[in-house]
């Protein structure tokens, strides 16, 4: 018996053609991957304009209005993140036998073909990346050793960016596959084989339906069809919670008789108690929870105006205002309002939430609520308000 | 086309190379672990999973009845991206101690029932297949 030598091992390997069914090609692949681009370039958009919430840049002011506006950005940037899950792996296995080309002889085809392979790669891998990373922090879990938010950032460049080298090096194919008709010339061969045109519907149908099963956590009117929805809807209060008072480590120190909101202008500082807040005038507005799980829930919140008890420390009404919580675990201990947001009449310092005294779940003694704003920064027992 | 296609590439290596700049100031251990990440799910897809369904679509293509062909590769794909797509909600990993209101449903009985009424598409829809052709025969 002799060892297989390199040529035989080669012979083993299967070729592009040995891919038998006649769905796979480039109609198929150019609609599903067009939608995929779609998708992508939505996630990537929204993407970016969360981050731009945590790190704002110089050029861009937050504004309180659109109200809803972080929660349909958000929301949208899950739902397509989702939507493309089933798009990817159908447009991958489209072009699964290409993996097959052998390398092409001559010193510069092999440099090109090794150009495009690698800008695949990144494409695969990112693409991946992006979509795994997102999925397992809608759920909370974390195995890796890097920063969520910084990774998920740098590596959606990353992905965008071979996306669009990839769409240059293909754009003809691109072309040409969207003016083809959808199916093969010869699919008549063989009836009962699946049809590209049942592969494409599929590809819909399923991405279509991975959004219906999940999207109920931010669409009301799909909470009773989503099924596999991360936060179904409920909670105290009827809403969810992202931290707990247990997990902020404020269960004691939330409930302390001796608890006072210290508001802090310049060298002036005024002490309130809850009392005194609830003895100032209320205002009820409805305003939604929007975290960057993609999950968000309307709630109507009582409480005073954080301008006025800014005004009642002497503090200008569209001042910088640092919110700090009695939070001693996790991250996003405190937040700044910046003065365009304060002005607003609805950012409030919440002393009720949907008709009753806030739970402590929802940052009882106080917490606060301003529209358009992601969740994270709607600091939860609240305890500190600073103007500097 | 070809100046079009220039600038879109041109772009696209610009864009990359900001991802690139984002991660300078990573330690060794977060690039390790992103490298990981970055890869493994290239290999896990081109080694097992696409290799799986390649041997799966071989096997769906022999073994069943032809009328039966067409609804159960739709169903399977179906079944199988969703699968995927839910797999961080059926792991059992992730939510918050304390926390009821994050996972909260009964996922993996969703996922049953989900899988059986796939079943059903296929094999209804195989038999509707079935019937029309041999009303179209008879006729």
């Amino acid at each position: 018996m002799r060892l297989p030598t390199v040529a035989d091992i080669e012979r083993r390997i299967p070729r592009p053609e040995d891919f038998e069914s006649r769905a796979r090609g480039t109609a198929l692949t150019a609609r599903v991957g067009s939608a995929l681009g779609i998708a992508f370039l939505i996630c990537f958009l929204t993407g970016m304009w969360s981050h731009f919430q945590y790190s704002t840049p110089g050029w861009l002011t937050l504004s309180p209005r659109p109200t809803q506006l972080y929660r349909w950005t958000q929301g949208l940037h899950i739902i397509s993140g989702t939507a493309a899950i089933p798009l990817l792996l159908v447009k991958l296995w489209s072009v699964f036998p290409r993996l097959f080309i052998r390398p092409p002889k001559g010193a510069r085809a092999l440099a090109v073909e090794a150009l495009e392979r690698g800008s695949i790669a990144a494409l695969m891998g990112s693409a991946f990346f992006m979509l795994v990373s997102g999925t397992l922090n809608i759920i909370g879990w974390y195995p890796w050793e890097f920063s969520f938010r910084r990774t998920h950032e740098a590596v959606a460049w990353v992905a965008i960016g071979s996306l669009l080298v990839h769409i240059a090096v293909k754009l003809p194919a691109i072309r040409q596959g969207l003016g083809e008709r959808v199916e093969h010339p010869d699919h008549d061969l063989d009836p009962s084989a699946p049809t590209r045109r049942s592969v494409l519907n599929g590809a819909f149908v399923a991405s279509g339906l991975a959004v219906l099963l999940t999207a109920g956590q931010t669409v009301p009117f799909l909470r009773k069809v989503s099924a596999f929805s991360v936060r179904p809807g409920d909670g105290p209060q009827d809403l969810p919670v992202n931290r707990t008072a247990a997990g902020a480590g404020t269960e004691k120190t939330a409930l302390d008789p001796a608890w006072r909101l210290e508001v802090v202008v310049g060298d002036r500082t005024v002490s309130l108690t809850r009392d005194q807040l609830l003895a100032m005038p209320q205002s009820t507005h409805r305003l939604p929870i929007a975290c960057v799980e993609g999950w968000s829930r309307s709630a109507t919140w009582t409480g005073v105006p954080v301008r006025d008890i800014i005004a009642l420390a002497g503090g200008s009404p569209d001042a910088d205002v640092t919110v700090r919580s009695l939070q001693t675990k996790g991250a996003f201990g405190s937040s700044l309002v910046v003065g365009n947001v304060v002005e607003d009449a609805r950012t409030m310092l919440a002393l009720e939430l949907n008709g009753e005294t806030l739970d402590i779940d929802h940052g009882y003694p106080a917490r606060l609520i301003a529209p358009n704003r992601p969740g994270v920064f709607q600091t939860k027992w609240v305890n500190r308000m600073e103007v500097t | 086309m070809r100046a079009a296609r220039v600038m879109i590439a041109a772009a696209g290596v610009a864009f990359g190379l900001w991802g690139l700049w984002l991660m300078r100031d990573f330690t060794r251990e977060q690039l390790t672990s992103e490298a990981f990440w970055l890869a493994g799910g290239v290999i896990l897809h081109d080694a097992v999973l696409a290799p799986v369904v390649v041997v799966i679509g071989y096997a769906g293509s022999r073994l069943l009845p032809g009328h039966f062909r067409s609804s159960t590769a739709t169903a399977f794909l179906v079944w199988g991206t969703l699968t995927v797509a839910f797999l961080p909600t059926l792991s059992g990993q992730g939510g918050k101690a304390g926390n009821d209101t994050i996972l909260g449903r009964p996922y993996v009985l969703s996922w049953i029932v989900l899988t059986l009424l796939l079943v059903v598409y296929a094999v209804g829809a195989g038999f509707l297949r079935r019937r029309r052709a041999a009303t179209a025969r008879a006729t």
